[in-house]
């Protein structure tokens, strides 16, 4: 797979601010992501990171007082006779996108499946909506592709419930149906933003189970938006960390979690525990994250940061690159910059990661 | 301070049922025989899937409901029925709830002061205005807020100031038990962290017990002393938290546990989570009694399957 990497989505500088009454809010400010052909993305934020914006840019949705102040979106995909095509999402009108990608070439699933349905509609017609909209396809044959994708995500009794309406399913059976709506179209990239936030522990991992052997089948790219890092180390091979509307921490899935150079990051990882963990408190990361509204000069995480240098406060740092795929932004990484090593309770459990890691066989 | 476990417990919940009448034919069976005691100083954890009446328990025991059988004993004193007016005011003075959405549980026509003041307000608990500020600034500089923001309006504040705001309210009454009902699921994972060791704190400090309910169980595991698995109204394993995660019995905890997430991808990337489906189980709650496992660690099943359980 690694030797030719089809490249499906391509997001370079991008930069996004939103007109409100109280001001402009720079939710944006240069975000950089790729997406290979059958890969997994995470995106990783607390809220108002930015990590929703940038997913809904992609789908040419974004809120009528969002102004897009440079960037492109390329997206690449396959015209029905298997000609390449390349364009780039911000370039198009709204109509244009609807008619030629939302649903058909990239899908979305959204956290709450309870606001993402209709609720006075069948769920078997909502499946068949899609394919109807865009292939034209006769209404028997959406009906039998219809039933087939009900059973593909797992759902018993797919003919029968094909008539129920969204109030009679449980909240997993309509993140289902979501997703099988989502794969109606046959998609190349879908996008989950916080697919699981809304279920149960039980219910989330059968969710996420079934998303994987999803894109497995069918060998579709999928973009994780969570702040759930325990979803993030299932599911993603790259992780982008997001802070306040930059990315902060990028890399291969096992440089974030056993060799993360943030300080961010580090507190993302130690401010959840773990089974394992039984220290007296946990680290926590001081304060909250920034009002965009008011954007200061600078590293934006610096205030929180107990790491920060004197020039966080004056420079937003470049990403330093570690290895080929890892990067992150923070001076710390400057040869300049004194030796800062992360916090111990954090060392203590990466060791600990590394071990039970290497007893599953593979070696770090 | 540490759990008192010599003393009698502060709350007691014997054989609570709770019913909710939908019409003639059908009723909802939201709680089922559940029985647990919570010590002093004791943090218990409540845990189960939506729906499994975790927060109907919650409220049945600060008497948003009334039970439909069973008793429920705070400090000596039974709550379940009726109880007299001076039981009842020192009733509310004692028990203090924290609710999960705290934009929705803070009045947003209300300055944070008057917040915390209305419970010092219809208890006189003051002698004079400068007395009530006095009170209302050493809570809010327990919880990590400044007196400055005692003026300010609930929207004037992030998502972790204000849960912070709900729990210095719970806070001033000066409660023995407080019912934090998913208090810090709403928030984000770093505010999370804030909140869960104010709360350690604080129980440090005033020797406060809780009842934790929520469905993280990592977050579960990290606070509690004692946990409670819930499902579908039955309180199926109750134990010490060691307990609980070391030796799951009962087939639901053991899928509920391994359905954690952990944030190892190596780990986590191999991991299979055990599935568990109540009507394929050929479980029947209703059927169990309590079984003693070790210690405290007891769980509800019959005596058929409490051996095919401890057989593993």
């Amino acid at each position: 797979m690694s030797e030719n990497k089809e490249k499906i989505l391509d997001i370079t500088d991008l930069d996004i601010s939103f007109r409100t009454t109280a001001g402009d809010v720079h939710a944006i400010r240069g975000v950089d992501i790729n997406l290979f052909r059958g890969e997994t993305v995470a995106i990783v934020g607390e809220s108002g990171s930015g990590k929703s914006v940038t997913m809904k840019a992609a789908m040419g949705i974004l809120a009528s007082n969002a102004t897009v102040n440079s960037g492109t979106i390329r997206f690449s995909y396959h015209h029905e006779d298997g000609t390449p095509e390349s364009v780039d999402i911000l370039q198009k009108d709204k109509k244009w996108i609807r008619r030629h990608i939302n649903g058909k070439r990239i899908a979305m699933v959204f956290q709450d499946p309870m606001t993402s349905l209709n609720p006075t509609m069948q769920i078997g017609k909502q499946i068949m909506e899609g394919m109807i909209w865009h292939f034209k396809t006769p209404k028997q044959e959406a009906w039998n592709r219809a039933v087939q994708l009900l059973k593909e995500v797992g759902i018993e009794d797919a003919e029968k419930r094909m008539k129920n309406y969204p109030h009679q399913l449980s909240g997993g059976m309509r993140q289902r149906v979501v997703i099988a709506i989502a794969l109606s179209c046959n998609p190349d990239l879908l996008i989950c933003d916080e697919p699981t936030t809304a279920l149960d522990v039980t219910i989330q991992a059968k969710i996420i189970e079934l998303i994987r052997k999803v894109q497995k089948e069918r060998g579709i790219s999928v973009i994780y938006i969570t702040h759930d890092l325990g979803v993030v180390a299932k599911v993603a091979d790259y992780v982008n960390v997001m802070y306040a509307g930059k990315i902060v921490e990028k890399g291969n899935i096992n440089e974030i979690f056993y060799d993360p150079r943030h300080p961010y990051t580090w507190g993302l990882l130690s401010a959840m525990p773990d089974l394992d963990t039984d220290d007296e408190r946990l680290y926590t990361i001081p304060g909250s994250p920034p009002n965009l509204l008011h954007e200061k000069d600078g590293d934006a995480f610096a205030p929180r940061n107990r790491y920060a240098l004197e020039i966080d406060d004056k420079l937003d740092p470049p990403m330093f690159q570690i290895t080929e795929t890892h990067s992150a932004a923070t001076w710390l990484l400057d040869p300049r910059a004194p030796k800062v090593e992360m916090p111990e309770e954090l060392r203590n459990r990466i060791e600990r990661m590394k071990r039970e890691a290497n007893e599953h066989g593979s070696e770090l | 301070m540490a759990a008192n476990y010599k003393t009698d417990p502060i709350l007691t919940v014997d054989g609570l049922k709770q019913y909710f009448r939908i019409n003639s034919r059908f009723t909802v069976k939201a709680v089922e025989n559940v029985s647990f005691r919570i010590y002093p100083g004791e943090t218990y954890g409540l845990v189960g899937e939506s729906g499994s009446g975790k927060s109907t328990i919650g409220r049945s025991v600060i008497r948003l409901y009334d039970p439909t059988a069973g008793t429920i004993r705070f400090n000596g004193m039974d709550i379940s029925g009726k109880v007299s007016r001076s039981d009842n005011k020192a009733l509310r003075t004692q028990m203090q709830m924290i609710f999960q959405d705290p934009m929705a549980s803070l009045n947003p026509r209300k300055k944070v002061e008057d917040i915390l003041g209305e419970g010092l307000d219809i208890h006189h608990m003051y002698r004079n205005s400068a007395e009530r500020r006095q009170k209302i600034e050493s809570i809010l500089a327990k919880v990590g807020l400044a007196p400055e923001h005692a003026s300010r309006y609930p929207h004037q504040f992030s998502g972790g100031q204000r849960q912070r705001v709900g729990i210095a309210r719970a806070l001033i009454m000066n409660p023995k038990l407080i019912i934090a009902d998913e208090c810090i699921s709403a928030l984000d994972v770093s505010i999370q962290a804030q909140v869960v060791n104010l709360m350690k704190d604080i129980q440090e400090e005033t020797g406060a017990a809780y009842l934790f309910i929520a469905h993280d169980l990592s977050m579960v595991k990290y606070i509690s002393d004692r946990i409670g698995v819930l499902h579908l109204g039955h309180l199926l394993e109750t134990g010490t938290t060691g307990e609980i995660f070391e030796n799951p019995i009962h087939p639901y905890t053991r899928s509920l546990l391994s359905a954690i997430p952990s944030p190892n991808p190596v780990v986590e990337k191999n991991r299979v989570a055990e599935s568990y489906d109540y009507r394929t189980s050929g479980l029947d709650y209703a059927k169990g009694t309590e079984h003693l496992v070790s210690g405290t660690h007891y769980v509800k099943c019959t005596d058929e399957e409490f051996e095919r359980f401890t057989e593993r």
